[in-house]
């Protein structure tokens, strides 16, 4: 018997249940919806941030005081790197800039601080100031909607102008235009030279709301480049093929300025997009374990709900069997005809699942954050919920296979 | 001639030797030798023998009726003869094949090629048209859908329903449903065309029609064979053999 004819003998049997099947696949449904919405969610997420280090350049790399990943993994390592590492500082950046050949552009940048920015009576609390070189644009692919970045002779000279977000732009210029428009930055006037194009959010954290300003300015009206404005900078490499040879140049050229004995550890950190992506995976490695095996219970309930009617399925048609059998149906052909029509049944419940969960994906994306569902999610869910289908049609099908004929043909129904 | 047995060389191994079954050009006229057949049901303690050494013959073209009060055994030769079960013991020779050593695959082949069934309650898929009906043995002799349509068409011709052939069960009378049946049984040419109480579930007039058409199928060439507990039925057979407590009572040539 050939497999489109068994296929069409289970669509046939499912199309004559229609209720039935539907109630049947619900478990299977509700589970591949959850495994695909929570694989779109995980994946919208890699996508994001695949994207935002794109979006800062692949192939940069930072040079800071701490090494994130290194320094932070529980209080002795804090205490022994806060002990050991030193700041960086200005003196430090010419260093590297004079000294690197693999490096294409070496930017310096202050962590920012939370103030309060004016124009008019328009009073925004908490904004994001940081200070950095010109060049730090070009390093971070800054994305300028409208007027400029800041200038070389601008951030040499000290200048106070500002770069800011879109949704500072709206909020202190609701009518104008803001390019070389007046803000108030802690009491101190500032003149705007460009405006970022609009980010949105991620996680429902705003990513509009900042001001970038000469890192010289910032160091003269906030204060010194230490602790909470600590000093960190940022690189590109010439090629992409040389990028792991510039991040260790930079490394070698740091350690020697700073004395290091080949068998000191680093007293500062290099953070490249690999150590972010690598903090990522392992992160979503546990959360992927675990976000998987609740759907994976409802996969489970489904196809046991499948066995099941599968199981009154072949106690209701114990006639057919026997009729099929007389005309020559041998075992397994009657093996195949239940297999097929419960992993068809599964298959199209694990569809419908994959067919809500890209609805569901297309509101979250909407409403909350990114989502990414890719063909290879969509095949493993059903392939899936086609592999539960034929493990939970194994037994019932065994059964009708074994069927003797004679009383099979003497039930009643 | 009563109690027909069939000339068998007995081994000193005591093995039945195949019986001499073909004519002089060749071909296979004997097409059923049941050779002493035995079929015992174990029913816990004590074995129940619902036959005990049936043996005769059927040749090509034959129109044979199987008769017995019930409990006399003819459900079980019945169901031998369609190959849905085996004998106990004995040899059961099928158009020059021994199937009483056959595995179920074996026996599934021999039922969809060799026979053809016809019950008392029609036995059609209730949700498949008659058409889907009639071509149910040829999808599992494998045969490709479009040669199959065409089979199925000429089979329902045969039984004079090709108008009524996409309507299902349920939309046909009951004769309507027994000529699917025959049509179904007929559409693979098989060795045998087997009938079980074919008119059990008829009214007269129905009952009347339906043993014409065997009656046709018989002068066409086709090999019959008839269970039934009514006399009536059975007088329109050739030949009617007459089962009594698992034995052969009578078998008698009647036209």
């Amino acid at each position: 018997m050939k497999l489109i004819e068994i296929l069409k003998v289970a669509l046939a049997a499912i199309w004559a249940h229609k209720l039935r099947s539907a109630l049947t696949l619900l478990g299977m449904i509700v589970g591949v919806t959850a495994f695909v919405t929570v694989v779109s969610l995980i994946q919208g997420f890699n996508v994001y941030i695949d994207e935002k280090i794109a979006g800062i350049g692949a192939k940069s790399f930072s040079i800071q005081r701490f090494n994130p990943f290194e320094d932070f993994k529980d209080t002795d390592t804090i205490a022994a790197a806060q002990r050991r590492n030193k700041e960086l500082t200005l003196d430090d950046y010419e260093y590297l800039k004079e000294r690197a050949t693999l490096i294409a552009k070496l930017g310096a940048k202050a962590r920012g601080t939370p103030s309060q920015i004016k124009r008019n009576d328009q009073v925004l609390d908490d904004v994001f100031v940081v200070g950095a070189t010109a060049n730090t644009s070009d390093i971070e692919n800054r994305n300028i909607e409208n007027g400029r970045f800041f200038s070389d002779t601008e951030a040499d000279g000290a200048a106070r102008v500002a770069y800011i977000g879109a949704d500072i732009a709206t909020k202190l210029f609701p009518a104008g235009n803001p390019i070389g428009g007046e803000i108030d930055i802690r009491g101190l006037p500032y003149r705007v030279l460009g405006v970022e194009a609009v980010k949105g959010t991620v996680f429902g954290i705003p990513q509009d709301s900042f001001v970038v300003i000469p890192l010289k300015t910032y160091q003269l009206d906030f204060g010194p480049l230490i602790r909470q404005r600590s000093l960190y900078f940022t690189a590109t490499s010439k090629t992409d093929q040389g990028f792991s040879d510039a991040v260790e140049e930079a490394r070698f050229l740091m350690r020697a300025r700073r004395k290091l004995g080949s068998n000191e550890k680093d007293n500062f950190g290099i953070v490249t997009p690999d150590a972010i992506t690598g903090l990522r995976d392992r992160i979503f490695g546990s959360v992927f374990i675990v976000a998987i095996a609740v759907p994976g219970i409802a996969l489970i309930v489904g196809a046991i709900v499948i066995m099941n009617i599968m199981l009154v399925s072949v106690t209701e048609r114990t006639k057919e069997i026997g009729i099929r059998k007389s005309l020559g149906a041998r075992q397994r052909d009657i093996l195949k005809q239940f297999l097929f029509e419960s992993a068809t049944m599964a298959t199209i419940g694990g569809a419908v699942g994959v067919f809500i969960a890209w609805i569901v994906g297309k509101v979250v994306t909407q409403v909350f954050f990114q989502t990414y569902l890719s063909v290879g999610a969509v095949v493993i869910a059903i392939a899936v919920a086609g592999g539960f289908g034929i493990m939970a049609g194994l037994f019932p099908a065994w059964k009708a296979a074994r069927l003797d004929p004679i009383e099979a043909l003497r039930a009643e129904t | 001639m009563t109690e027909a047995t069939i000339a068998t060389s007995q081994t000193s191994a005591g093995v039945v030797a195949k019986p001499n079954l073909v004519s002089a050009d060749g071909k296979v006229q004997v097409l059923i030798a049941m050779q002493n057949i035995w079929k015992t049901y174990d029913m816990g303690a004590e074995k129940v023998h619902a036959l005990h050494g049936v043996s005769f013959e059927v040749k090509r073209g034959e129109y044979l009726a199987i008769t017995g009060p019930s409990g006399s055994g003819k459900s079980t030769l019945m169901n031998l003869i369609g190959c849905l079960d085996t004998p106990s013991q004995g040899d059961y020779w099928l158009n020059g094949k021994n199937v009483s050593e056959m595995d179920d695959d074996e026996l599934a082949r021999i039922r969809n090629q060799e026979v053809g069934f016809v019950f008392q309650t029609f036995n059609l898929l209730a949700r498949a048209t008659a058409l889907h009906n009639v071509e149910l043995p040829l999808i599992y002799g494998g045969i490709p859908s479009a040669k199959r349509h065409e089979m199925a068409k000429q089979a329902l011709t045969e039984v004079d329903l090709v108008d009524r052939m996409m309507h299902r069960p349920n939309e046909l009378s009951g004769g309507q449903r027994q000529r699917v049946a025959i049509a179904r049984a007929l559409v693979n040419h098989p060795s045998i065309l087997l009938a079980d109480e074919p008119t059990g579930a008829l009214d007269t007039a129905t009952s009347y029609d339906i043993m014409n058409l065997f009656e046709k199928l018989y002068e066409d060439g086709n090999t019959i064979i008839l269970v039934t507990h009514e006399r009536d039925i059975a007088a329109r057979a050739r030949r009617i053999i007459s089962i009594r407590d698992g034995l052969i009572e009578k078998d008698e040539q009647i036209k």
